[in-house]
């Protein structure tokens, strides 16, 4: 059970706090509601650049990780489709610098040109390194148009494509920090050692200035229903044939999302789930095999993804794979396979439940579907799952008119 | 409020380092017992020579990909479900100089899973068929990952760092395919079966559970204490190894050094600070957060039984490969002909105090500091002296250091891409 309180500041921002004395650290996390699905189809990749912007300086702070260091604390971030989170984590008596560098970011940004060229350039960097310069590492820009044709999950986080970086432009990066870094966008979680008598007074100091702004509202084109099976071959220079199957899933709040992350766990997750014991155990067609959610805030993609063994072909495994889906559609899973992926999830719970950090960004999260407290909810939700939910869900999504599949063919 | 200036800053307090209960399993190998936690979790690890340094990269490699195969009474699917049904999770670590395994558990079953872990890796028998799918599988993997830039770097700095001994030798694909079960059974019996060096706990079990995993564990320990090559040295030079595809350039460049028991250990872990192991070191300032060259770039000491090594590394735009390494040179005799300024060397003494902090933040946290210096036979005290060290160290060292240790000619400098 984690413990916590929440208030909202007059000017619309959501604050959790989240008191635990045996760490000497404190966490401040800051979760602004806004993601890579807020783009415009045409500057796509702007979340995530942005981002990095955050870093180049505020209103009246010049260099905010020199200010942090001197304070002994650390920074980092990370954009999704969804949404956009911030984070320190300091030793719990410098937890006013933490206050005092997140609020002046929240408040305006430096909007400095050397600023804007220098992470352009960083994040081509990181598009090359993490998408270019790996094998499959393109999968993810060629997957989600295929799997959406409307929502703007069809373009990954770091944007479709590099000239919609190159062209980003200072006017963009203004227009974009007016409409959706401010108070009432934001979720600031801090847990920790600090000192619960006077952190209102800190959290109204530093916060309780900033214009509060107007949440954005949020009017995503809608993913129409798909209707048929879609597939798309790519040739690339790697040595194993890939396949990479998309069902279309619910969205975040809905009770689907547990039970595919429920149903991914049991077929593929690890050495023990079905797929690897069919496909790779006793049939050889694949050298490896994974299930796994997207964990998108809207519909998002049940996967199956994996490479071809030596020898096998594209048909071959397709025929495999759909013969098993049919198996667990019809019989779903034994009673000591349900109950051992919820005794997985429970230990994977504990040891979560230890780490500042990961409270801090799941309590932000949680929030932001709803209610903080759905972080202690969610394990009796996996434990109530039985083996009729798993069949009726598994009969909804897995299938085929209901799939997009990418095969990377190997050019060797 | 003027929010022009910053909050006053409070010195880091005290850590206070807790070490383990030690308790013999033989004359040779110690089970490390840390019990004062407050939750419900565990962590067992398990400590096997049986290194990349104790046989052929690849058999060492296959034979700890396949500890949990089976046994000559259950298959590796039994295995694998017995642990599932206790909820436990397991991790294999494998490094030159010895295997990991980490079991992860709630205390309640914590035993269990050890004595499904343990009969599995003791026992393992190979079958024939798991053997093939992982020679299979790693040979795919070898495939795919050697047109990764990064990899080829790695590789060709192994190499550089270590030449002449047996640790430079890298994996290849021809050597992959002449892997015979019968090695790795022979590998197993010597290395496995009697090769377990180290038990640490982590997790508030009950004395007779700590008694119960001793006894079970003890007749597959090590006869004599463990001992390490030391005697390395890296031979300097540019090699570059030419892809023709790639958009980025991966770099590595590094040197021999030494590991903790060495006396300059603590000021050069502080130079290292400096010059790339922070978000605001030298090497990232100038080089992503100035010029944009790169999405990172890092460096780091590394540390081996008998020696350690300084490594540099980062992807770069290929365009910029020549002017990436002109501005780590330029770093480098940056730090050994100007002394650090003291707003600099005092940020750096805040931030390393702060991260001192940081990792020894809880019982795991704690058990996992005094493992890395446990190998070296050192104790916790090492922390509370470094942390002096940090208070204490001024320019003049750091300048030293610099010139004792970082000089451009000294370095393997690998580029691939």
């Amino acid at each position: 059970m984690i413990e916590f309180e929440r208030y909202t500041l007059k000017n619309g921002l959501k604050v959790l706090l989240h008191y635990d004395k045996a760490t000497p650290m404190v966490v401040v996390n800051t979760l602004y509601d806004v993601g890579a699905r807020d783009e415009h189809e045409d500057k796509t990749g702007f979340a995530h650049l942005f981002e990095h912007l955050m870093f180049g300086g505020s209103i009246h702070v010049k260099d905010f990780d020199q200010e942090l260091q001197k304070a002994g604390g650390e920074s980092n971030a990370f954009t999704s489709n969804d949404l956009t989170n911030y984070y320190e984590i300091i030793p719990a008596n410098n937890i006013e610098t933490a206050l005092w560098l997140e609020s002046d970011r929240m408040l305006s940004l430096a909007f400095t040109d050397k600023s804007l060229e220098v992470q352009r350039n960083v994040v081509i960097e990181e598009f090359k390194q993490r998408y270019l310069n790996q094998p499959y590492g393109d999968v993810w820009l060629k997957l989600r148009p295929l799997a959406y044709s409307k929502h703007p999950y069809k373009w990954a986080t770091i944007g479709k494509d590099i000239a919609h970086i190159e062209r980003a432009e200072m006017s963009d990066v203004k227009k974009f920090f007016k409409k959706f870094y401010c108070p009432s966008n934001a979720i600031l979680c801090i847990s920790g050692n600090f000192d619960s008598g006077s952190i209102k007074h800190l959290v109204e100091k530093y916060y309780g200035t900033i214009p509060g702004g107007k949440k954005p509202a949020r009017l995503l084109p809608i993913e129409p229903t798909q209707k048929e099976f879609r597939e798309k071959i790519i040739q690339r220079d790697v040595s194993a044939d890939a396949f990479y199957y998309a069902f279309h899933m619910s969205e975040r709040k809905n009770i689907g999302y547990y039970l595919a992350d429920f149903l991914s766990d049991a077929i593929g997750k690890d050495q023990s789930s079905l797929l690897n014991i069919a496909l790779k155990k006793e049939q050889n067609m694949v050298s490896e095999i994974n299930a796994f959610i997207t964990g998108s805030l809207d519909h998002g993609l049940f996967l199956i993804t994996g490479k071809l063994s030596e020898g096998v072909d594209f048909d071959t495994l397709d025929n495999a794979l759909w013969k098993e889906l049919e198996k667990i559609k019809v019989e779903g899973f034994s009673d000591r396979k349900l109950n051992s992926l919820k005794n997985k999830l429970s230990t994977a719970k504990a040891f979560q439940e230890q780490g500042l950090l990961n409270k801090s960004i799941s309590l932000c999260m949680f929030e932001l579907l709803g209610d903080a407290n759905g972080i202690n909810e969610e394990m009796q939700i996996y434990n109530s799952i039985e083996n009729s939910d798993i069949l009726n869900f598994a009969n909804s999504i897995l299938k085929r008119e209901n799939c997009s599949l990418l095969k990377v063919n190997k050019t060797k | 409020m003027n929010r022009k200036n910053a909050p006053k800053t409070h010195k880091t307090g005290a850590i206070s380092f807790v070490s383990p209960e030690k308790i013999l399993l033989n004359e040779s190998a110690p089970l490390y017992w840390l019990g004062d936690i407050s939750n419900e979790t565990a962590r067992i690890d398990i400590c096997f020579d049986a290194g990349l340094r104790k046989g052929k990269n690849s058999i060492a490699s296959m034979t700890s990909s396949l500890l949990l195969s089976g046994t000559s009474l259950k298959s590796s699917t039994e295995i694998h479900n017995q642990l599932d049904d206790l909820g436990a999770f397991f991790d294999i670590g494998l490094s030159h100089e010895g295997v990991m395994v980490s079991l992860f558990a709630l205390k309640s079953n914590i035993s269990e899973a050890y004595e499904v872990l343990l009969d599995a890796i003791t026992n393992a028998c190979f079958p024939e068929s798991e053997f093939q799918e992982i020679k299979a599988e790693k040979i795919q993997k070898f495939k795919i990952n050697i047109n990764r830039v990064g990899v080829l770097a790695q590789r060709a700095f192994q190499k550089q760092l270590y030449h002449g001994t047996e640790y430079a030798e890298v994996s290849n694909e021809i050597e992959l395919q002449k892997v015979e079960r019968t090695e790795l059974l022979k590998f197993h019996k010597a290395n496995y079966v009697s090769g377990l060096f180290k038990i640490a706990i982590v997790g508030a079990l009950a004395e007779l559970q700590i008694q119960h995993i001793r006894n079970i564990s003890k007749a597959f320990c090590i006869k004599k204490p463990l001992e390490f090559k030391s005697d390395f040295f890296n031979k300097p030079g540019a090699i570059h190894i030419e892809k023709k595809d790639a958009v980025q350039t991966a770099i590595r460049i590094g040197k021999t050094l030494f590991n903790k028991t060495n006396k300059d250990f603590l000021d050069m872990s502080i130079l290292n600070t400096i010059l790339g192991d922070y978000f605001g070191s030298r090497l990232m300032k100038n080089i992503r957060e100035d010029k944009g060259y790169t999405y990172g770039i890092g460096s780091i000491i590394s540390e081996s039984g008998g020696s350690g090594y300084l490594l540099i590394g980062s992807e770069v735009g290929k365009e910029h490969l020549q002017a990436a390494l002109d501005e780590v040179k330029k770093e480098m005799y940056l730090l050994c002909d100007e002394k650090i300024k003291k707003e600099e060397l005092d940020l750096v003494k805040n931030h390393l105090l702060g991260q001192m902090l940081k990792i020894s933040d809880g019982p795991y946290a704690m058990m996992d500091l005094f493992l890395s210096v446990e190998s070296y036979g050192m104790s916790s005290d090492f922390y509370n002296s470094y942390i002096q060290r940090i208070h204490d160290i001024d320019a003049s060292a750091i300048l030293r250091m610099a010139n004792a240790h970082l000089n451009w000619s000294d370095m393997s400098v690998i580029s691939a891409g």
